[in-house]
């Protein structure tokens, strides 16, 4: 199982997000969010990036997510929507449940999967250790990359997160 | 709005617009689209009416879908090819799927129909940027992977799109879907010869932005934005009346005006290219556009159109300033002559 155990996850993940788009309430789509984000987590480490993956937990889930939380919290209805509590929600949530387990019965089953790219059993999601770095860990050199000859990267999307607020500010402050 | 917030934002649209345009990474490229739609959205909602909250809501949906799309296609890209940088798009796939995206972004059929709703639905100087700054930068993105765009599709798009230009824009009397449904036509004008010559392209491009907004600057300053409230202008400025009439004209494509020169380039440059059905097809179609536009004109400057007696004496207020008006004026009539200096282009 531990050879699978990104293919697994990545079946988790895509259900924590049908879940999510089926649209319950919004306080069941954060719940999902965790889910996804604690699976997502998952992936990112067993591909050897387990400073992003603590990054998630700590800031997505952590910081963005609890706030998230707070305000639906505080704007939510009396009795609010489950994925069985109404039809169309759970119409929506079992099609997508459907399509991704049939998805992966033609992983399972099938030789090679070509949708747009090749995909060849379930032994291409296996990680290998390809040994090329060395003792480096290759996502802390990304993430010192993103400093220092990404720097207008960092200068774009911090320009971007800013007029994102003034943005929202704008929009909802009305006349 | 505050003023230096709002100078803000539409700096940043501008530094979107130029992230898009300058930068060779592919996911830079998609965050200058980002930047640039989150940073127009409270240009849309200028005034606070539901109006312009639908209509801005529904540029957002439109928008995010087909960034969306553009950064699925962007990571087939990568998949296929094992690079970032902007070249041609090397998997067909991919390629589809970008060009889909970014006739999203342009508003080509048939992804057009939220062009007229979102136009409609703002002010006049909003709507003046929606449709010339924001069509730059996915024109830009097209212009820079023309060598792998499936010609089939485009051309499809392109055609399909000044058919819908001229009928839509047949039975409205709000000058801004008109110019909404002039804009989807003139999208499809420059994507038809993107493959052939992507020049010509760039041609038509800066020379609808400048028939459009001649329009727009003459339509904000007689604050019309129906054809009755335009066909008073003769009793508020009546020398704007000829120049509706010269710039009208000079949209629709005729010839001693310079916007016949984008028309007789393309259509000489496809005629080259040995396809002789296409351009006389969408000569033919724009003649559905002429017409709308030279009803504008019969109303607006060649007879008085019937109103009411109090219409006749109005009262006339200070005059709006208008930015740049007379240069755009004979920008926009009068280069029909310097066709010759197009050579220097290539």
């Amino acid at each position: 199982m531990m050879t699978y155990i990104v293919f697994i996850l990545s079946v988790i993940f895509v259900v924590s997000f049908v879940g999510f788009s089926s649209k319950p309430s919004p306080i069941y789509g954060g719940l999902v969010l965790i889910v996804s984000g604690g699976v997502g987590c998952g992936i990112i480490m067993n591909f050897g990036g387990s400073f992003l993956g603590l990054m998630v937990f700590l800031i997505y889930l952590g910081g963005m997510l609890v706030v998230f939380g707070y305000t639906t919290a505080m704007a939510t209805e009396q009795y609010p929507e489950v994925w069985v509590s109404n039809t169309t929600v759970m119409g929506v949530f079992l099609l997508g449940l459907l399509m991704e387990v049939m998805l992966v019965l033609y992983v399972l089953k099938g030789e090679e999967v070509g949708v747009v790219f090749k995909f060849s059993g379930v032994g291409d999601w296996a990680i290998y250790d390809t040994g090329d770095s060395g003792v480096f860990s290759e996502e802390i050199m990304g993430v010192a990359a993103l400093y220092s000859y990404g720097a207008w990267v960092v200068i774009v999307t911090g320009w971007s997160l800013l007029v994102g607020v003034l943005v929202i500010l704008e929009v909802t402050r009305g006349d | 709005m505050n003023p230096l917030i709002f100078t803000t934002i539409l700096m940043t649209v501008l530094l979107g617009t130029m992230i898009v345009m300058m930068s060779s990474h592919w996911l830079m490229i998609w965050i200058g689209f980002e930047m640039n739609l989150l940073a127009i959205i409270p240009i849309l909602m200028k005034k606070y009416n539901p109006r312009t909250m639908e209509a801005s809501t529904k540029y957002f949906l439109t928008q995010a879908t087909a960034s969306m799309l553009l950064m699925m296609a962007i990571i087939i890209n990568l998949m296929h090819s094992g690079q970032w940088t902007i070249t041609k798009v090397f998997n067909p796939t991919a390629s589809i799927i970008m060009t889909s995206a970014l006739a999203m972004k342009l508003g080509l059929t048939p992804f057009h129909f939220w062009v007229p709703e979102v136009t409609q639905g703002i002010s006049l100087t909003s709507g003046l940027i929606l449709l010339t700054w924001q069509k730059l930068a996915p024109m830009s993105i097209l212009y820079q992977i023309s060598p792998s765009i499936n010609l089939n599709i485009l051309l499809t798009m392109a055609v399909l799109s000044i058919l819908v230009g001229g009928w839509g824009g047949l039975n409205q009397t709000q000058l801004r879907k008109i110019m909404a449904y002039s804009s989807i036509a003139h999208m499809g004008w420059m994507t038809a010869v993107l493959v052939y010559s992507p020049t010509l392209t760039m041609l038509n491009m800066l020379i609808y932005i400048m028939m459009t907004l001649t329009m727009f600057m003459l339509f904000i300053h007689s604050s019309s934005t129906t054809t009755l409230s335009l066909s008073h202008t003769w009793n508020k400025t009546p020398l704007t009346t000829t120049l509706i009439l010269i710039t009208l004209l000079s949209m629709g494509g005729l010839p001693p005006l310079s916007g016949f020169m984008p028309k007789w380039m393309i259509i000489q440059e496809l005629t080259k290219n040995s396809s002789i059905i296409l351009p006389t097809l969408m000569a033919i179609m724009a003649l559905l556009n002429l017409y709308f536009y030279m009803r504008l004109t019969y109303s607006t400057s060649l007879t008085m159109f019937p109103s009411t007696n109090n219409m006749k004496m109005k009262w006339q207020f200070e005059t709006k300033r208008i930015t740049l008006l007379p240069p755009l004026i004979v920008m926009s009539s009068l280069l029909l002559p310097l066709t010759p200096m197009l050579s220097i282009l290539d």
